[in-house]
């Protein structure tokens, strides 16, 4: 028998719980079913979420000699995994990630003592060279994930799968509460040092993670315009922190790159010494964004330093006439109808890179 | 698991649904037992074997304990029960910070020592569970209760999972005698059970992690110095991002709690509304406060040694406070900051004692202002990462960096403001009543109406499963 210490009740508020309860139930339903119509009326439809859990079950499927796709939205968007699995034999594991840069995963892959197969490596230099920020923590915030993912996150993860496929409003780049007030038009302080803003959503995601662009945002139209107002702000280098000397600054990046080069180059050493191979391609780009990332990111200064110091076979898409004349919509990305067709153009490049 | 993860719906969907088809009160409680290990183990099942052995042993203590007359031998069995638990929190949680102070003690005498890193991972919500299962021995020690039979029942009342990783922290003797027989009926209960955990998701993944968690983050990590008016809009969102949080983890549980028909005590009372420390301490994260007062201060003397002993002993309860809340001398002094507080309301009660002009209401609000300053100073050393970040943060704070970095958008400052009025002019509303008061009082249309935006906004969210900030701890 327990001595008690206590024999605390709560209080419950005398209510009539039960109509309030249906009420209230009767509510959100309808609110839900509203909001969802107006989500398809402003043109959204149900597609996956790129979560991490999403990337972590995509890192499961990595065998010993898989493909695998990293680097940033320009591999997602643009490689289509029927043609590279056509075209090389093996159906590609897609593990590039929007707005990042690709060392936290290839040091992943090279770790990872049972893999030695085919890494295929987007280079978009501002974000591969990146010493920290955004492009370094989505990338290994995934690779924490898959290493982490507790069984309760991947039962959330399948949970979350057929409901996402079947709500236009479940989108999270875009219409959650927090996406919602970023958009509220709301002047900053003239000297507040405020982060970029992404994009708006405009692609669809299937299980594989193979991203498609959305029509909208393929053709002329506000979205596209949205879209393209906002690349270049994104891809311009933000300005030294006040509070670091501007030489020590500099010192500190030019740090940071050479140790991305020598850390790059070690991790795919490690690759190769177990037979895996790489090649690193720089999609297509165009545009107003083409000058600006040429203008800050030059490939002399960035391309062909990597690919000396790593030894590395690249495939630069200006540098074959069969790959440049694609159009990049909002400049950045290709539309899902031409990335079937470059990805098919590119398979030879990849074939004769990696000595297949 | 997280209480905002689909796999809690679910989960939790399936224990209430066996759970009230069950008639035997012994299934039921064996259900709860296996669905509370299963709750644990979904993040680390070897985990959760730890979690049984800390359990078994204090059960097995405690009935020593309760089998002996003779104090001596009593407090023989009670030395052992303290001192595994802590050594078993202390390993997990405190070992790489004595390793590293021995270090810098040993350097500070002219001794090179590198200690290796010890590469242990934190059992989530140690530091509840541990304290759950020591208020056990604690209390039959004390003669407070007397031990149980069952171990399954007191493996039950220390793995309860409403409250097993983040509090409140429900002492067995308060759980145990809700054990003994299948609870009563009680109109309302389920549904009120549910109304709570709307308001704790709510307050968790709308208001914490919406609203306030971006300017705090945002203002903690950011690397120079900052103008005042970002600094105090990064402290105000991170006093007000803890609150939710954690007040949010606690209404969960309460809530989920009363679902199954259990009754959990409060955690948090309008804390921001507290005209003093001592007040602020009766208001904030109470069952930690209360367990450290009746095991810890009241043990050491308390105040029955005089005003002197008592201070020193505020200010040791809230340094063991301080470190209770993580392995950093950063939380030391968070600790000591609360302790010093106490320490000089006690010293300036006893110089003006009760006068009149102290009850009138504007001289309590300015009290209540003045609680609310400190206790956000004394956040300051508790988000910080390192004492440089801290003096960083106070010195913006105060008009020190007046050319310093201006990071936030004027969105982030709004949100921040309008959700810290919100919070203080609700905490002052209710500060002499309970929640179930308040609820009573109001029109039934403005509850529903209430209900229903708390819900819809959950859903707005698309909950994130941002981790609560308290499983850290």
């Amino acid at each position: 028998m327990h001595s008690s210490t206590s024999s605390f009740k709560r209080e419950i508020p005398s209510l009539p719980w039960r109509g309030i309860t249906v009420t209230v139930a009767v509510g959100v339903l309808v609110a839900v079913a509203a909001w969802e119509v107006y989500c398809r009326s402003l043109g959204y439809e149900p597609t996956l979420n790129d979560t991490d859990d999403l990337w972590a079950e995509a890192r499961r499927h990595v065998e010993p000699e898989s493909v695998v796709i990293i680097g940033d939205s320009r591999a997602w968007f643009d490689s289509d995994l029927d043609e590279l699995e056509r075209g090389l034999g093996r159906r590609p594991v897609q593990l590039a990630l929007p707005g990042a840069g690709p060392y936290p995963v290839l040091e992943d892959l090279a770790s990872e003592e049972r893999f030695h197969g085919t890494v295929i490596c987007s280079v978009v230099p501002g974000l591969f060279f990146a010493p920290a920020g955004p492009p370094m923590q989505r990338p290994s915030g995934a690779v924490k994930r898959f290493h982490g993912q507790t069984w309760a996150q991947r039962i959330s993860h399948q949970i979350s799968v057929p409901i996402e496929r079947s709500f236009a409003f479940l989108k999270q780049e875009d219409l959650t509460m927090a996406a919602l007030l970023l958009e509220l038009p709301i002047p900053d302080r003239p000297n507040a040092q405020v982060p970029p803003r992404t994009p708006p959503y405009f692609c669809s995601i299937d299980r594989e993670r193979r991203a498609r662009m959305f029509e909208q945002a393929a053709r002329p139209g506000p979205l596209q315009e949205k879209i393209k107002g906002r690349w270049l702000r994104l891809f311009t280098p933000p300005p030294p922190p006040s509070f670091v000397p501007p030489d020590i600054f500099a010192a500190n990046v030019k740090e940071a790159i050479e140790a991305r080069f020598k850390n790059t180059k070690a991790a795919i050493e490690k690759l190769r010494a177990r037979g895996g191979k790489i090649v690193f391609v720089r999609f297509p780009m165009t545009g107003p964004l083409k000058e600006h990332e040429d203008k800050f990111t030059p490939r002399a200064q960035t391309w062909e330093p990597l690919l000396q110091a790593t030894g590395t076979p690249g495939i630069y898409f200006e540098d074959f006439p069969e790959l440049l004349s694609f159009n990049c919509p909002e400049w950045s990305h290709l539309s899902a109808g031409d990335s079937v067709e470059f990805t098919k153009r590119l398979v030879p490049h990849l074939r004769k890179a990696l000595q297949l | 698991m997280l209480f905002n993860s689909l796999t809690f719906v679910v989960f939790f969907l399936v224990v209430l649904a066996a759970y009230w088809t069950m008639r035997s009160w012994e299934a039921r409680k064996n259900l709860l037992l296996v669905a509370s290990y299963i709750f644990y183990g979904a993040w680390n099942p070897p985990f959760a074997a730890l979690l049984f052995a800390t359990t078994a042993l204090d059960f097995y203590l405690g009935r020593k304990m309760g089998k002996l007359q003779e104090p001596r031998e009593r407090r023989l069995w009670l030395i052992i029960s303290v001192a595994v638990n802590l050594s078993m929190l202390g390993f997990f949680k405190y070992g790489n910070f004595l390793l590293e102070n021995f270090q810098w003690v040993l350097a500070r005498g002219g001794i090179q020592y590198k200690p290796p890193h010890l590469d242990v991972f934190l059992p989530i919500g140690i530091s509840f569970y541990t304290f759950h299962s020591l208020s056990y021995t604690l209390d039959i020690y004390r003669g407070v209760m007397r031990p149980t039979r069952s171990l399954r029942d007191f493996t039950l009342a220390v793995s309860f999972f409403p409250q097993l990783v983040a509090g409140p922290i429900v002492r067995a003797g308060d759980f145990l005698p809700q054990l003994d027989a299948p609870p009563k009926n009680e109109k309302g209960r389920f549904l009120w059970g549910l109304a709570l955990m709307t308001l704790g998701l709510f307050e968790k993944v709308v208001l914490a992690d919406t609203m306030l968690s971006g300017a705090a983050d945002r203002v903690f990590d950011h690397g120079g110095p900052l103008v005042a008016l970002d600094s105090w809009t990064g402290v105000m969102a991170f006093a007000g991002q803890i609150f939710f949080d954690f007040a949010g983890y606690s209404t969960c549980a309460i809530g989920a709690a009363l679902c199954l028909g259990f009754h959990l005590k409060d955690n948090f009372r309008f804390p921001y509304a507290a005209i003093g420390f001592s007040d602020f301490w009766r208001r904030w994260h109470i069952s930690l406060s209360t367990f450290l007062r009746d095991y810890l201060y009241i043990p050491l003397g308390g105040n029955r040694l005089g005003a002197a002993r008592a201070m020193v002993n505020l200010i040791i309860v809230m340094f063991i406070g301080g470190l209770w809340h993580g392995a950093a001398w950063t939380f030391v002094v968070w600790g000591l900051l609360h302790g010093s507080y106490l320490a000089i309301e006690r010293l300036i009660k006893a110089l003006v004692k009760e006068k009149p002009w102290t009850e009138h209401f504007g001289v309590k609000l300015l009290i209540g202002l003045t609680t609310y300053l400190a206790v956000l100073i004394a956040w300051v050393y508790f988000r910080a990462a390192n004492f440089e970040v801290a003096s960083r943060m106070i010195g913006g704070m105060f008009g020190r960096h007046p050319t310093g970095d201006a990071i936030l958008s004027t969105r982030e400052i709004l949100q921040v403001a309008i959700v810290t009025v919100f919070l203080l002019a609700a905490h002052w509303a209710l500060r002499d009543i309970s929640l179930e008061t308040a609820v009573v009082r109001l029109p039934r249309w403005t509850v529903t109406t209430i209900w229903f935006l708390m819900a819809c906004a959950i859903i707005l969210t698309q909950g994130n499963s941002n981790a609560f900030i308290y499983f850290q701890f």
